[in-house]
């Protein structure tokens, strides 16, 4: 578990929003879907995924409804709302000028005497 | 859309609560299940990847909880849970929940009575346009009622000086009178004579044909136009769109032609007295005081204190050239006038509402302080309860916004007991307004004073928040300030701490403080009113009963009604129980009369403002004022010079210390009649009070009702017995004797007294009743302080007396306790009194302020009920057996 990074706090939600944009998701398949495109570098505490997924609702980002899995069962798919498309977009931007700012910030070399 | 997400989750929370957690229930087996799957496939047994999957999960329930956080309308679900678990714990203690509801009941109750009537009277806007910018104007002489009457002059005067106002203009005169029509049942309504400008400029639009305009008024009586009301074409016509052209009679004067209906809801400027017909004003050049009314709006950006400062100097100017110096006392008053302009019931009404406002939120105060204290004593047998919670997990902010759930679970059922009360309050309150003179005879609309309107409601909702919470804060802030693990310890006993111990006693000082005002307040004006009742009135008021009648359509000639008025005297003296009967044109107390200037002839510079009242023979016998020299008119005099009868003052100022009887008196601008006459004074008689109890007697001439050739319509009765035993036979006599003169009404000088001091009557009741309750309440603190305090302290209390103190010992302990609480509330009650002694006294210009007995006999009350609260308790402690106290526990 070593080369797997904790989630910084706040990121979560990103992160579920980034995922499901790419198609409408269970639960189980969010996490997955984390999983697979980070890599599996990323840990995401599967107890915590609902609660943001509840929150995320609440906050209109995201809409639920019932449907069938991939394997027949009922299950609960969320998808983007335009609010959340928005939200992502706009995250997005805000996550790379703050990893820009970061590297740059990182990456200053020590200034000669 | 956001919002709409969020009242979605909201909904289907509350609404499919089990759906909603059956679902979650759904999702997170099904997650669990796909997790389970996957893990056996990277083979692992069934039973060992389901439990790797709940492993790798963590906590369901934790994270169900969190689920349930996250959806909408969470707060609410706790909200509910607090309220249910709250109405459950008021239901457990039901003689708590009782005495708590009673009390805050009683105050919001209070509250919400007078602030209803004062909305009613002050705070409800015309349906006028921009009422904001709406001024009055009034006259005002010193201590008298101010009024809205000017004369003609005046007003061409400040109209063309005027810089302040867009609109200065004549309103409309406030009458009642019988309205009569073809088809048409006779009925008495308010009415008024309005300025060819007053709809125009009011902004009332039309319901149906047109409104009054300029055009009107110089029509004249020729053909007189009439507008009515909405509601009276609704109530009397249907709605029949054929009104316009019908005519209208008002009293006996010339008919009306009905040219338009108002706009619906538009009722004049007064919601008491809601006017129903209205016709162009007849005023013109030449009008003298009193009779144009003038109503103005401010200039956009112009304050009210700068159009007063103007038009005052213009109005000192107008009046400046009136000769009469009385005139020249009068001063201009300029108020706003969009709530309603000012009337006899605003004016009689204002003072007393202000000061029982007042009253009524100290009540209020004094009822939060009183159920804090309860609320804390409470919290104390409760801090094994919340620290149990708090072990279990629950938050400060949950224990605390359970505990002020709970209280203001409380203010609001004090709320819904409070409004019930408030009702008959207001009802009972508006039945005492009715009884005061100018307005018991007159059609008014009290719906205003006892109907609720958003005011009311946000005013009764902000106090039941407001006790809500000051009651609940304390006790909530100490009961989530709990440190568990001391709580639960076997075998301790809670202690308070000091300072805990001295906020509950500040508690009780504040409520004996806020007391002790009350009823020295309610003191002050009891005191106030008796000493009304008990002055020296000039004339005796029991077994004297006083009947007005009405000439204005009897038909008779004035020789005959005088004639006859004269025979019905004759006929009443000789009804078994009565010992006198007389008439005159004003009777005492009733609250308005003649007057003008008198002084002894030829000595035009000595005058003296006086009263003046038109009496028949027997006028000083029936009232029962003493003569001191001279005689009574006689039938006699009516053939010879003109005569009259002077009290001491007029005697004393127009004379000095010569005997009156024989010289002559002049008067000169009296109300009734223009022009000076000169009278023989006949006869001395004493002072007696005229048109208040509130000033002294007035220099008064009496002159001789018979020999002016005027009619008196108050006929005065002085019985032997009950006077309530001769008014139906009374009744009968006058009509037999004045066929078409009808009865107005008979009432007892007692009653008109009363009817006179309404206002007065209303502050004494009133705050008596406050004061009785607020002193309850501060014992019923000050017991509940000491028995718990007593109930706590057994053990100590055992010990004490094992060690050998005596029971007094321990009584006295209790009772100092007591008395300390009782000081500390006189020490902060008393500046509160004398601060409100100050206020009152600015309200009431003659209070007796300087006696300081109301104060002490508060205090003598005060310390009586407090020592009385503390005795039980007292006694309880004393009676505390050692064996038993220490074995406890």
């Amino acid at each position: 578990m070593g080369e797997q990074a904790q989630l910084l706090p706040g990121t979560l939600d990103l992160l579920i929003l980034k995922a499901v944009s790419l198609g409408p998701r269970h639960g189980y398949g969010v996490l997955l879907r984390i999983e697979q495109i980070s890599g599996k570098a990323l840990l995401v505490e599967q107890g915590a995924l609902y609660p943001a997924l509840f929150r995320l609702v609440r906050q209109g980002l995201l809409k639920a409804s019932w449907g069938t899995s991939e394997n027949n069962r009922r299950a609960k798919f969320y998808e983007l709302t335009a609010a959340g498309k928005k939200r992502l977009k706009q995250e997005e931007a805000d996550w790379k000028r703050l990893v820009a700012a970061m590297t740059s910030v990182l990456g200053a070399e020590p200034e000669e005497a | 859309m956001r919002f709409a997400a969020y009242l979605k989750s909201v909904f289907e929370n509350l609404v499919g609560r089990t759906r909603a957690d059956r679902e979650l229930e759904e999702e997170l087996s099904q997650h669990l299940r796909a997790r389970a799957e996957e893990l056996r496939g990277s083979g692992l047994n069934a039973k060992e990847a389901e439990r790797r999957a709940r492993i790798e999960f963590g906590s369901q329930e934790k994270f169900k909880e969190e689920c349930r956080k996250e959806r909408g309308g969470f707060w609410l679900e706790t909200f509910w849970g607090d309220v249910r678990f709250g109405l459950r714990m008021l239901r457990k203690n039901p003689g708590f929940t009782a005495v708590a509801v009673l009390t805050l009941a009683l105050g919001i109750g209070a509250n919400t009575a007078i602030f209803t009537s004062i909305n009613g009277l002050m705070f409800r806007t015309l349906p006028i346009k921009d009422p904001g910018q709406f001024v009055e104007l009034l006259h005002q002489y010193p201590g008298e009622p101010a009024y809205n009457g000017f004369s003609w002059d005046a007003y061409q005067v400040m109209r063309h000086g005027d810089r302040v106002f867009s609109d200065l203009f004549i309103g409309s005169t406030m009458n009642f009178g019988t309205v009569r029509g073809d088809n048409l049942q006779p009925q008495t309504v308010f009415v008024g004579s309005v300025g060819g400008n007053f709809f125009h400029l009011l902004g009332v639009r039309t319901a149906a044909g047109r409104l009054i305009g300029p055009e009107d008024v110089h029509a004249g009586y020729h053909d007189p136009v009439a507008v009515v009301s909405w509601s009276f074409w609704k109530t009397r016509f249907n709605l029949d769109p054929g009104i316009i052209g019908k005519k209208l009679v008002v009293n006996d004067d010339p008919p009306l032609t009905i040219i338009g209906v108002a706009q619906r809801g538009f009722y004049g400027l007064s919601d008491e007295q809601p006017q129903d017909v209205w016709w162009p004003t007849s005023l013109g050049p030449s009008q003298g005081w009193g009779s144009v009314g003038l109503l103005a709006r401010l200039k956009p950006g112009v304050s009210i204190k700068q159009a007063r400062a103007e038009m005052s100097a213009l109005f000192q100017e107008a009046v400046g050239q009136d000769t009469s110096p009385f005139m020249r006392t009068m001063k201009l008053r300029i108020e706003p006038a969009g709530n309603g302009v000012t009337t006899p019931l605003s004016q009689m009404l204002s003072t007393p509402l202000t000061i029982l406002m007042a009253t009524v939120g100290l009540l209020l105060l004094l009822t939060c302080a009183n159920l804090a204290g309860l609320l804390l004593a409470r919290g104390a047998s409760r801090q094994h309860e919340m620290a149990v919670r708090a072990c279990l997990g629950a938050a400060r902010a949950r224990l605390l916004r359970q505990t002020l759930t709970e209280s203001l679970l409380l203010s609001l059922a004090g709320c819904a007991v409070g409004i019930f009360f408030a009702y008959f309050a207001a009802h009972a309150l508006v039945r005492v307004f009715a009884s005061g003179r100018f307005i018991m005879d007159a059609p008014m609309h009290f719906e205003a004073l006892t109907t609720p309107d958003a005011h009311v409601v946000l005013f009764t909702g902000a106090i039941v928040l407001l006790t809500g919470l000051l009651c609940g804060a304390v006790p909530a802030m100490r009961a989530s300030n709990l440190a568990p693990g001391s709580a639960l310890q076997p075998g301790t006993r809670i202690g308070e701490t000091k300072r805990q111990r001295l906020f509950g006693k500040g508690l009780v000082a504040l409520q004996v403080a806020l007391s002790l005002a009350l009823v020295s307040s309610a003191g002050l004006f009891v005191g106030y009113l008796s000493h009304l009742r008990n002055s020296n009135l000039g004339f005796k008021r029991n077994h004297l009963l006083l009947v007005t009648l009405d000439f204005a359509q009897s038909g008779y000639t004035a020789e005959k009604l005088s004639r006859l008025s004269q025979e019905l005297v004759m006929r009443l003296d000789a009804i078994p129980g009565v010992n006198s009967a007389t008439f005159s044109d004003m009777s005492p107390m009733e609250g308005s009369g003649a007057s003008g200037f008198a002084f002894a002839r030829d000595h035009p510079e000595k005058r003296t403002q006086t009263s003046i009242n038109y009496v028949a023979p027997d006028y000083f016998k029936t009232y029962g004022t003493p003569f001191l020299a001279g005689r009574d008119f006689s039938a006699g005099d009516q053939a010879s010079a003109p005569v009259a009868i002077i009290n001491e003052t007029a005697a004393r100022n127009c004379f000095g210390n010569e005997n009156p009887i024989g010289r002559h008196i002049t008067l000169s601008h009296i109300t009734l009649t223009e022009g000076e006459r000169t009278y023989e004074v006949i006869g001395l008689v004493g002072d007696a009070k005229y048109n208040d109890l509130q000033q002294s007697a007035p220099p008064t001439v009496y002159a001789d009702l018979l020999q002016q050739g005027f009619v008196g319509s108050q006929l005065a009765i002085r019985t032997r017995i009950d006077p309530d035993g001769v008014a139906d036979a009374i009744r009968q006599t006058e009509g037999a004797v004045l066929k078409t003169v009808p009865i107005v009404r008979i009432m007892t000088m007692n009653e008109q007294i009363d009817s006179s001091i309404v206002p007065e009557r209303l502050i004494a009741i009133l705050s008596t009743g406050f004061g009785v309750l607020g002193a309850l309440l501060a014992a019923i603190g000050l017991y509940g302080l000491l028995a718990h305090t007593v109930a706590r302290r057994t053990h100590e209390i055992g010990v004490r007396m094992a060690l050998g103190a005596a029971g007094t010992d321990v009584m006295r302990m209790v009772l100092r306790d007591a008395v300390w609480m009782v000081c500390a509330g006189f020490a902060a009650g008393a500046p509160l009194a004398f601060w409100g002694k100050r206020i009152a006294a600015s309200l009431i210009p003659d209070l007796p302020v300087a006696d300081s007995r109301p104060i002490v006999v508060a205090a003598g009350i005060m310390i009586a009920i407090g020592l009385l609260a503390a005795y039980l308790p007292a006694r309880r402690a004393m009676r505390v057996d050692p064996m038993v106290a220490l074995r406890y526990e």
